[in-house]
């Protein structure tokens, strides 16, 4: 059975964020963090959930700096909103997360939602140089600072990124942004995976690479106009409109899985399968899965063989509970599940949504 | 000194040759890089994971302090042993398990030296990014430990962007993979909380690391600027175009004479201050940024502007830069040195700073550092040997660090808190923050064996002394 929220809670500042949390958890009560709600379904379905606590007041720009191309924002700012200010000063965040537009930052961090960029970038945990976050006994603990090199105690926004809100809550962020680049070009061709090869051997590797399975590819460089003159005309492919990266970020299925796996194994994964796109260069892939759990788990059981995952971004609650959100907990789930008690004690963040 | 029915124990774990006790031998496990030195009781030369797994279960059973060390060349205290107990040397575990050239990774052993590691790639065309300056000797088991930076992190980053997976021993013995070479894994991330957590949550005992191909063409500029504020404000000019170039290393006016003297690679001895910049990528692109680059300095008071032509112009500019430490040698026997970080567009105004601190105690300082990264390295020149300038050295090394914090810089860009910072924490970190992270120890490490002493403040140890010469604003809290 399905417990629904009670109440829904919408805090103006990280510090009555926090102390919202801190009476929802003196009282026990289930607490579902919520951001811009595009990565909702993701995870088992909770086993309780009392408080919904809504980040989505707390959206401000604390502070860009343009100079040192670094800026702090509060966790409910939209990616969009972000990417506005930072385009004031020829910047941007090099983060293009599927099921846009309305992700919000902290809900990005908490869910570790990518997109094709992170081929060039890496993920947030490349970039995340400080994060804040709400504790369920009512503190808020800082970690990192504003400076894009530091090693000033734990690495605590390693320790949040990604863990679905189950050790608090992210209430701010500081990142380290990128310039714009000086060029940016985006190339198309139907050449499937021997495309996909080919574009990965180019002496300046591209920045995104999708490849479709349609057999469709799509990729985009980005840089320095000479070298990407260079390279371009050596792939020979058809020219794309920039506009179709934002039309490529919309995607999502109500039935969707994320596939992790050694780059080169990739291909062997997902063959036979349809409805899917994947990152080849990062070895990524997002797959709209049929409403059959067996094939579900065929998939899943070929990805964790060859060291990988397949986690479900959303699906009705019924099959999520058949199929398992996560798969086969990883070796050292009695240290992460340590960790979750050391800052969750009464179990109250995402009960039973995340893998511990 | 351990029992000697301990000492029999790791004898039988590791071999009778390989467990050090004698006054005399352990006196050189005395320091790392770092000025504060304290004596091990025992120094266990560990060769396999089993057997560092075997000694943490001694310690864990006898209570005994345990401190992992590789080459000893950290700059921060790290690998003292304050608490006396156990230095476990990893430096014989040094194979090379395994290099990937399709996946680009490697599996090492701890003891592995860093530069070893880049040369072994090298010949299936690819390296290892980070490069502290002490890349000859540090191993890759302490660059994690450290979370170790170097000059060309600026573009590739540094060490914890590059580690994928580790093989970590816990406090307790037990053995783990944290990590792996596949994205999005699955639970929390045990590794990348591992690396930089300086051996007080586990010993490392096996790495897994990303290799980047190497590029076909490098670009290396030297530029000479008037002064120090003119060369930090061209440096804020080059990142305010856009180009992020793979590094970008300023040096000072004394630092310039001592690396001139040493290793003559043509360093302009009457500037300033002399900027180093390298950009990487295919030809056409070095090409390309290297004329935006020289432009952009020209315009922002740069003058004598020379590219390296040959690699072996390129290595004896590089050969200078890394060298810079040792050739201080000349000036003074000792240095000691920080290595805060502040936003890039607050360098003209830290480094006053520090050249101001220095004055004040009529202590040489040099100045050679990653200015990309607004990270500082304001070497402290001094002899050890006048044991009353030893207490003033520490004393301008912490007002200049209180002059970071006051900025909206942090305690270290790579060298990391060890033994030296813990005291200062407080600086930037509030009781909930330093509570939050405490958290963690405990998980990992409850009984607290785990390097003792390092990163969390110990008031009982060390009172903080500023004399409060800076005169700069607290900045606001900034959340």
């Amino acid at each position: 059975m399905v417990v629904t929220a009670t109440s829904i809670e919408k805090p103006a500042s990280a510090e009555q964020l926090a102390k919202t949390l801190h009476d929802a958890a003196t009282q026990k009560l289930a607490v579902i963090p919520v951001g811009g709600g595009r990565a909702r379904g993701m995870g088992d379905p909770a086993s309780r959930a009392d408080v919904e606590l809504h980040t989505t007041r707390l959206d401000r720009v604390i502070e860009h700096s343009q100079a040192d191309m670094v800026v702090s924002v509060e966790a409910g700012i939209t990616l969009e909103a972000l990417q506005a200010e930072l385009a004031k000063a020829g910047q941007f965040l090099p983060l293009d997360p599927f099921n846009s537009p309305g992700h919000t930052i902290g809900g990005l961090l908490a869910s570790g939602w990518t997109g094709p960029l992170r081929m060039r970038f890496g993920s947030p945990r490349d970039f995340l140089i400080g994060i804040r976050v709400a504790l369920p006994d009512g503190r808020l603990a800082t970690g990192g600072g504003r400076v894009v090199k530091n090693v000033s105690g734990y690495d605590m926004m390693k320790l949040h990124y990604g863990a679905l809100g189950a050790l608090g809550v992210i209430v701010a962020a500081s990142f380290k942004v990128f310039p714009r680049p000086m060029h940016d070009v985006t190339v198309t061709s139907d050449g499937g995976w021997e495309d996909t090869s080919r574009a990965l051997a180019t002496p300046v590797a591209p920045s995104a690479l999708e490849l479709f399975s349609d057999g469709r590819v799509l990729a985009r460089y980005t840089g320095s106009p000479d070298a990407i003159k260079r390279v371009v005309g050596e792939l020979g492919w058809k020219t794309a409109d920039g506009a179709v990266w934002e039309e490529h970020s919309r995607h999502a299925h109500p039935t969707w899985a994320r596939i992790g796996a050694p780059r080169e194994k990739l291909r062997v994964l997902l063959d036979g399968l349809s409805d899917w796109w994947a990152s080849p260069g990062a070895g990524v892939a997002h797959w709209a899965a049929p409403a059959d759990a067996s094939a579900v788990r065929a998939v899943r059981q070929k990805a964790e063989a060859s060291g990988g995952s397949l986690v479900m971004l959303d699906a009705p609650d019924d099959f999520m509970r058949d199929v398992g959100a996560w798969g086969t907990p990883p070796e050292t789930i009695a240290i992460m599940r340590n960790l979750k008690r050391a800052f969750d004690p009464d179990a109250v963040l995402n009960p039973g949504r995340f893998v511990v | 000194m351990l029992p000697e029915a301990v000492v029999a124990e790791l004898r039988r774990i590791v071999g009778r040759e390989s467990v050090i006790d004698s006054a005399n031998d352990l006196r050189i496990f005395e320091r790392d890089g770092s000025i504060e030195g304290a004596v091990p009781d025992a120094v266990v030369l560990a060769s396999t994971t089993e057997q560092v797994a075997r000694v943490m279960k001694v310690a864990a059973k006898h209570k005994i302090p345990v401190v992992p060390r590789g080459a000893g060349t950290g700059l921060s205290g790290g690998a003292v042993t304050i608490r006396g107990g156990i230095a476990l040397q990893v430096t014989r575990m040094r194979r090379i398990l395994e290099i990937d050239p399709v996946a680009q990774t490697a599996l090492v052993e701890p003891g592995v030296v860093n530069q070893e590691l880049s040369l072994v790639a090298a010949q299936h065309g690819l390296f290892y990014a980070p490069d502290p300056s002490s890349q000859k000797a540090c191993t890759i088991g302490g660059n994690a430990a450290e979370n170790s930076g170097g000059p060309h992190c600026l573009y590739y980053g540094v060490t914890t962007n590059h580690v994928l997976g580790m093989e970590v021993v816990l406090a307790d013995g037990s053995v783990h993979w944290v990590g792996g070479d596949v994205p999005d894994r699955v639970g929390l991330d045990l590794c990348g909380v591992l690396v930089g957590s300086e051996g007080t949550l586990c010993a490392i005992t096996k790495i897994k690391v990303r290799l980047l191909s190497i590029p076909p063409s490098v670009a290396t500029l030297l530029a000479a600027f008037p002064n120090i504020e003119t060369a930090s404000q061209a440096v804020s000019a080059v990142i305010g175009h856009g180009i992020v170039p793979a590094a970008l290393e300023m040096m000072d006016s004394v630092t310039v004479g001592a690396v001139e003297a040493h290793y003559h690679a043509g360093y302009p001895t009457d500037a300033g201050a002399v900027l180093l910049v390298e950009v990487d990528g295919i030809a056409e692109s070095t090409r390309e940024l290297m004329a935006a680059i020289g432009k952009i300095l020209a315009e922002n008071h740069g003058y004598g502007l020379r590219e390296a032509q040959t690699p072996a112009e390129r290595d004896l500019l590089w050969q200078g830069r890394k060298g810079a430490i040792g050739a201080l040698g000349r000036i003074k026997p000792n240095y000691y040195l920080h290595d805060g970080v502040v936003p890039r567009s607050r360098l003209p105004q830290v480094l006053s700073a520090v050249g101001e601190i220095g004055e004040h105690y009529k202590l040489p300082v040099a100045n050679v550092f990653h200015a990309g990264d607004g990270n500082l390295h304001p070497n402290i020149l001094f002899d050890m040997r006048d044991h009353e300038v030893l207490h003033q050295v520490e004393s301008a090394g912490e007002e200049m660090l209180r002059a970071v914090v006051e900025l909206g810089g942090a305690l270290s860009g790579e060298h990391g808190i060890g033994l030296e910072k813990s005291a200062f924490m407080p600086w930037i970190y509030s009781e909930d923050d330093l509570d939050a992270m405490h958290r963690v120890k405990d998980v990992f490490d409850p009984a607290g064996m785990l390097n003792p002493g390092k990163i969390f403040p110990d008031p009982s140890r060390k009172a903080v002394h500023l004399a409060g010469r800076t005169g700069l604003a607290v900045e606001a809290k900034w959340w």
